[in-house]
């Protein structure tokens, strides 16, 4: 159905691109509505006009019929015939012409053609002649007057001759007019481009020139003009005015011109020295001063025992700076005699060094040592600080000249930094020889001074010393700070950066400084404040020489764990580190870096103080101090690189446990014990008697103690262990709240610690405490399980349903092709229109055929009719000769019978 | 008349065919003195794809595999991905997808851009909603469970009452133009394809849908205007796990929807829904019935 209503439209479309169907179907105004179909359509589309879709079958299959008939129908007819008459009547062959408009044009042509009569009767112009000549060259317009019109033709040439000579003739005389009138004009053109251009350049030429002139005159024009202006002096009021202003106010660019040729030249600044060359400046100078000193010994001598009037000047200031220093010096010397303990001489004497040390230009170094100091000794801090103001006011107090207190001042500032940048020192390299100046003066002054005691002149420059022994020889009789001025200046006088042999000279000294550092930690009566000042040398002295440093380290550390498996093997009661052995592991902790996780020397450091803290039974109270001293120490340590210690918190747990009374452990707790050796577990830290004030404990007192001592069994000092225990133990929970174990680790504490605060005759300030730590252990431990997951079985994540995009267009268009290969597009386009031709065209001639055999058909049978005709009509003469034959009518029958 | 639909599987055999020739010739050059028969060489590189396709999925499970997280210990939770389950199959009725020609070129009818044209042509501009469908459709298809492959199918019925299928695995676009643009293709071109691929993703088909249905299926149509207004997370409870469910759902502006296959006919709030909302509401409740998370 489909296909044949398509077919239909074709078929009507190529009907109807004719003006024959054009012409039908205005004619036809109301088409026949039983033969249009309308093609059903399967959406409906709002703004789709319905118009040229429907068909109307009848309508063309007749259109179709009548045109074979035209055509085909008419070549068939004529396909027997030898000739054809040809209707060439003007207007004939347009069929949409009507009657009327026939005869118009038939009778324009007569018109023009008796126009042309006409002027045959003119002298030929050329003008005629063109007029003449179209009408030939077109003949087709003509139509079938052709014949007429070549006899006219004849008549205006010459009226002899035959047709074929008159046609040879004209056809001469237009190829003569056309052949000619093509040279002319294509030589024409040849020449006429060339003088065109020649003339046009010229013509431009002369334009310009014109142009030119004009431009000039125009410009002299206006200059007389304005020179005529200048001269009427009407502009002058305008000029002068700006004049004025301009002379007021100077530019801006101006004065930034003046001030450029004004500036100084940028120069280039003195380079900063570099390390080498301040330790030799510093070499130089000591040495300097050593002969200076050698010959002030000798003239020393020399003036003693004769009058000599050509004196040094040096010597010659030298009392004239004691009578001018005297009120300081003599005040801080008032001060000094001793009272081996005081904290004032000692800071006193720190100063003293960090004198010396201001030469070397790092003095901010010292800032390091104090804070270590304040490491060691805890609260001690405070105390420092208000030495240091108070030694301040000391020196405000002497006349020294304002560049001392700037410097103190300085210096001080220097120390509240805790970075220390050399850079800025060097940078201030004027200052720092200002400042050795009064430096030295003053330690000249100090010199002096200490000379009559019983202090021995000090060179300055000294060899490093070989071994224990020589360094001993060396500073014996001095004092704590004529000791560090005298490693300072061995340090000054072999720095490494002055030779390659003083490496191995420094580092030979540091192993023996490492070893007095050791043998004075192990006195008896402790030099606690020397060991302090012998920590800084040692600390910048391991920067220089590192590796040696951190051999020596770890060489200490091997030995001291070999004595210690040695000595808890033998005896059970000896095998807590000594004092030596703690101060070692401090320096160790402040020379080496604490954060690192892995250290060469810290790692096995910590390995050590944990063992000891593992291993070691707690016998007494001594024990418990070292223990909690090694914990704090721990702590300090691993705060920053967050190595978790559980040796330590274990011992922290026991501490508390011998806190309580409860004597049997529970077998949540066994199941820790089983790790550890097993330590007697006295009540050593239970509380029996109300205690009210608690002190912090002084670790070297403490130490120094004997084991027996009855302090030890003292309700202050176990509460005074209890609080560093809680302090510590809070720091361990503040640096482990990270961890994942943490609530494993420390949740048995916190009800530990609670329990500890349920002890009678419990302070209220230890109980506030302990509460405080298991509250926030509980808190911290609460926030670790709030983000814990339970254990799941593993799940694959669902997989979702793969996703296709849809293919389609943006402004999609039906019947384009979006293939993006437009090659293969229009190959399919093309073939698809071949198809479609190739169709129509067998329909055509199937319908020819059609038509054809319809044709044939239809004569066919009008010949059998009248062949039929024929026969009948012989055959009913026949039968009636038959019939009058046989009645006998025939012949001279009939006749006789008419 | 319409060409018929060529079925699936005939086309894969061809492209099958297509392929192995391919082969065969390249194996009869490689070993040209030893021939072997057509047949057994036809046979041979059938096993051989056959193998080749094994190492893929191997290769691809590998993959898989490798992406878990690695966590020895633990056990993997078994997994039910090969039993039977319940689908669900949404109906989207009087969608107003309307194609025009405006102008000189054929769109979308929506109320905004066209609102001249169709008062133009005595229509009622607020009826012509193409995003209510739009929404719908996403609002089904971002569903999580059609993300765990429970939505069976999708059926869209136009206002016109034009049907067509919508294939659960499809990307509909998120703007509302290439919306409009896909379906305007659809609408004319009747099908769309996946990019880089034959197979169909949207088909407009015959009516009714009824055909398309499983014969185990429950058809639930959604109205406010229902008497029966239900709590849709105990409604679902009620069926089994072994039927199907269809839901009916309006996708125009106003108006009811009427249908003579539906077997119950509810409402689920008591507030006039969207239909993108009512959908949401369906797919979360079966997502909380059938676990899915």
């Amino acid at each position: 159905m489909a296909r044949t209503s398509t077919e239909l439209k074709k078929k009507k479309k190529t009907k109807k691109s004719g003006p024959v169907a054009a012409a039908m179907k205005q004619k036809a105004p109301k088409p026949n509505a039983f033969e249009s179909i309308w093609s059903r359509r399967k959406f409906d589309i709002i703004g789709k006009k319905r118009r040229g879709e429907e068909c109307r079958t009848g309508l063309a299959r007749s259109l179709a019929i009548e045109k074979r008939k035209k055509t085909l129908l008419k070549e068939y007819e004529q396909s027997t015939k030898a000739s054809v008459f040809v209707d060439n009547r003007i207007g004939e062959q347009n069929e949409g012409l009507g009657e009327f408009d026939k005869a118009i044009m038939r009778s324009q042509r007569e018109r023009q053609l008796m126009h042309n009569k006409k002027s045959k009767y003119n002298l030929s112009d050329g003008e005629e002649e063109e007029f003449d000549i179209p009408s030939i060259v077109f003949p087709s317009e003509r139509d079938d007057f052709e014949d007429e019109m070549m006899p006219g033709d004849d008549d205006d040439d010459d009226n002899e001759g035959d047709e074929s000579e008159k046609k040879s003739a004209v056809l001469k005389h237009l190829n003569a007019r056309r052949s000619v009138d093509g040279e002319e004009k294509k030589h024409k053109t040849k020449k006429e481009v060339m003088e065109e251009v020649i003339l046009k350049s010229k013509y431009y030429k002369a334009e310009k020139a014109k142009e030119k002139d004009e431009n000039e005159q125009m410009m002299e024009e206006l200059d007389k003009s304005f020179t005529s202006l200048v001269q009427s002096n009407v502009l002058l009021s305008f000029t002068a005015n700006t004049g004025s202003l301009k002379q007021d106010r100077p530019d801006s660019y101006d004065k930034l011109v003046k001030e450029l040729a004004l500036d100084m030249r940028a120069r280039p600044s003195d380079r900063t020295k570099t390390p080498e060359e301040l330790a030799q400046e510093e070499k130089e100078r000591l040495e300097r001063l050593e002969e200076e000193r050698q010959k002030r010994m000798l003239e020393t001598e020399d003036s003693s025992d004769e009058d000599n009037e050509d004196v040094d000047k040096s010597s010659i200031q030298r009392p004239r700076s004691i009578s001018g220093d005297d009120l300081g010096d003599s005040f801080s010397f008032d001060e000094e005699p001793r009272t081996t303990k005081g904290w004032v001489d000692e800071i006193l004497e720190r100063k003293d060094a960090d004198d010396s040390e201001s030469e070397d230009g790092d003095s901010s170094e010292h800032s390091k040592s104090a804070e270590g100091d304040g490491n060691d000794e805890g609260s001690d801090e405070g105390n420092v600080v208000a030495e240091k103001t108070q030694f301040v006011k000391d020196w405000e107090q002497s006349d020294e000249d304002n560049i001392d207190t700037e410097l103190d001042k300085e210096e001080e500032e220097e120390e509240m930094k805790p970075k220390h940048d050399k850079k800025s020192k060097n940078n201030v390299s004027v200052e720092i020889k200002e400042r050795d100046v009064v430096a030295l003066d003053r330690r000249k002054i100090k010199s002096n001074s200490e000379q009559p005691s019983t202090e021995p002149d000090i060179p300055y420059s000294i060899q490093a010393p070989k071994n224990l022994d020589e360094l001993r020889a060396l500073l014996e009789n001095c004092s704590n700070a004529n000791i560090i001025l005298v490693i300072n200046r061995i340090r000054g006088t072999n720095a490494i950066k002055l030779a390659a042999e003083n490496r191995k000279k420094m580092q030979v000294f540091y192993g023996v400084l490492l070893q007095y550092f050791a043998v004075l930690a192990n006195k008896k009566p402790l030099e606690f404040e020397l060991l302090n000042m012998l920590v800084k040398p040692l600390m910048e002295m391991s920067v220089e020489i590192p590796y040696f440093a951190a051999i020596c380290a770890r060489e200490r550390i091997l030995q001291t764990r070999t004595q210690f498996c040695e000595a808890i093997k033998i005896s059970e009661n000896g095998c807590w580190p000594s004092l030596k052995t703690l101060f070692l592991l401090k320096l160790w902790s402040m020379i080496f870096p604490c954060s690192d996780f892995r250290h060469a020397v810290m790692t096995p450091a910590i390995l050590l103080m944990c063992e000891y803290l593992m291993r070691c039974p707690i016998l007494s109270g001594r024990d418990i101090a070292i223990g909690s001293f090694l914990c704090s120490m721990l702590f300090s340590v691993t705060k920053q690189s967050r190595k978790f210690c559980p040796e330590a918190i274990m011992f922290l747990r026991t501490l508390l446990m011998a806190a309580t009374s409860r004597k049997q452990l529970s077998c949540q707790d066994s199941e820790f014990y089983h790790l550890m050796e097993l330590k007697a577990l006295r009540p050593l830290l239970r509380i029996c008697d109300c205690v009210y004030d608690i002190s912090p404990l002084n670790f070297l007192m403490v130490v120094g103690m004997q084991e027996d001592s009855s302090f030890f069994s003292s309700d202050s000092f176990r509460a005074s262990v209890l609080v560093t225990v809680i302090e510590t133990l809070r720091g361990f929970v503040d640096s482990y709240q990270g961890l994942t174990s943490f609530p494993e680790i420390f949740l048995p504490i916190s009800v530990l610690l609670l329990e500890v605060a349920q002890e009678e005759n419990m302070p209220d300030i230890l109980q506030d405490k302990l509460k405080d730590v298991a509250q926030l252990i509980k808190k911290k431990a609460d926030e670790h399980h709030m983000l814990r997951r339970p254990l799941q079985m593993r799940t694959q994540n669902p997989v979702p349903i793969k996703l296709l995009n849809p293919k389609f267009e943006e402004n999609f268009v039906k019947g384009k092709d979006y293939d993006p290969d437009r090659e293969r597009a229009e190959r399919r386009k093309l073939k698809k229109h071949l198809k479609s031709e190739a169709k129509g065209a067998a329909r055509e001639l199937r319908k020819d055929n059609h038509f054809l055999y319809e044709v044939k058909e239809k004569r066919k049978a009008l010949m059998e009719e009248e062949k039929t005709e024929k026969r009948g009509k012989a055959m009913a003469f026949l039968q009636e000769q038959e019939h009058a034959y046989k009645s006998g009518l025939l012949g001279k029958g009939s006749k006789r019978r008419r | 008349m319409v060409r018929p639909y060529t079925m699936k599987g005939q086309k894969r055999k061809k492209r099958g065919d297509k392929y192995y020739p391919e082969e065969e010739v390249k194996e009869e050059e490689a070993n040209t003195d030893n021939r072997v028969g057509v047949q057994e060489g036809y046979m041979a590189t059938a096993k051989r794809a056959m193998v080749a396709k094994d190492d893929e999925k191997k290769a691809e499970e590998g993959e898989e595999e490798v992406e878990v997280p690695e966590l020895e210990g633990i056990p993997i939770a078994p997994s039910d991905q090969n039993t039977k389950k319940p689908g669900v199959i949404f109906i989207l009725e009087k969608a107003c997808l309307e194609v025009a020609k405006v102008g000189k070129t054929y769109q979308i009818l929506n109320s905004d851009d066209h609102a001249n044209f169709l008062r133009r042509n005595n229509k009622n501009p607020a009826d012509y909603r193409p995003d209510i469908a739009h929404q719908a459709l996403l609002a089904i298809l971002d569903s999580t469970i059609t993300k765990a492959g429970r939505l069976k199918a999708l059926y869209v019925k136009t206002e016109k009452g034009v049907l067509f299928e919508v294939k659960p695995h499809v990307r509909i676009p998120r703007t509302p133009k290439r919306f409009t643009g896909l379906i305007l293709q659809l609408l004319q071109k009747l099908s769309i394809s996946a990019v880089g691929k034959r197979e169909k993703l949207l088909r407009v088909i015959k009516n009714p849908v009824t055909q398309y249905l499983p014969v185990n299926s429950r058809k639930i149509g959604f109205s406010y205007s229902s008497q029966k207004l239900v709590k849709i997370r105990n409604y679902v409870d009620t069926f089994d796990n072994d039927v199907d469910l269809v839901f009916v759902v309006g996708a125009m502006a106003h108006g009811k929807v009427e249908t003579d296959y539906t077997d119950d006919f509810i409402a689920i709030s008591g507030y006039p829904l969207s239909a993108a909302c009512c959908i949401s509401n369906i797919c979360h409740a079966l997502a909380d019935k059938w676990d899915i998370v």
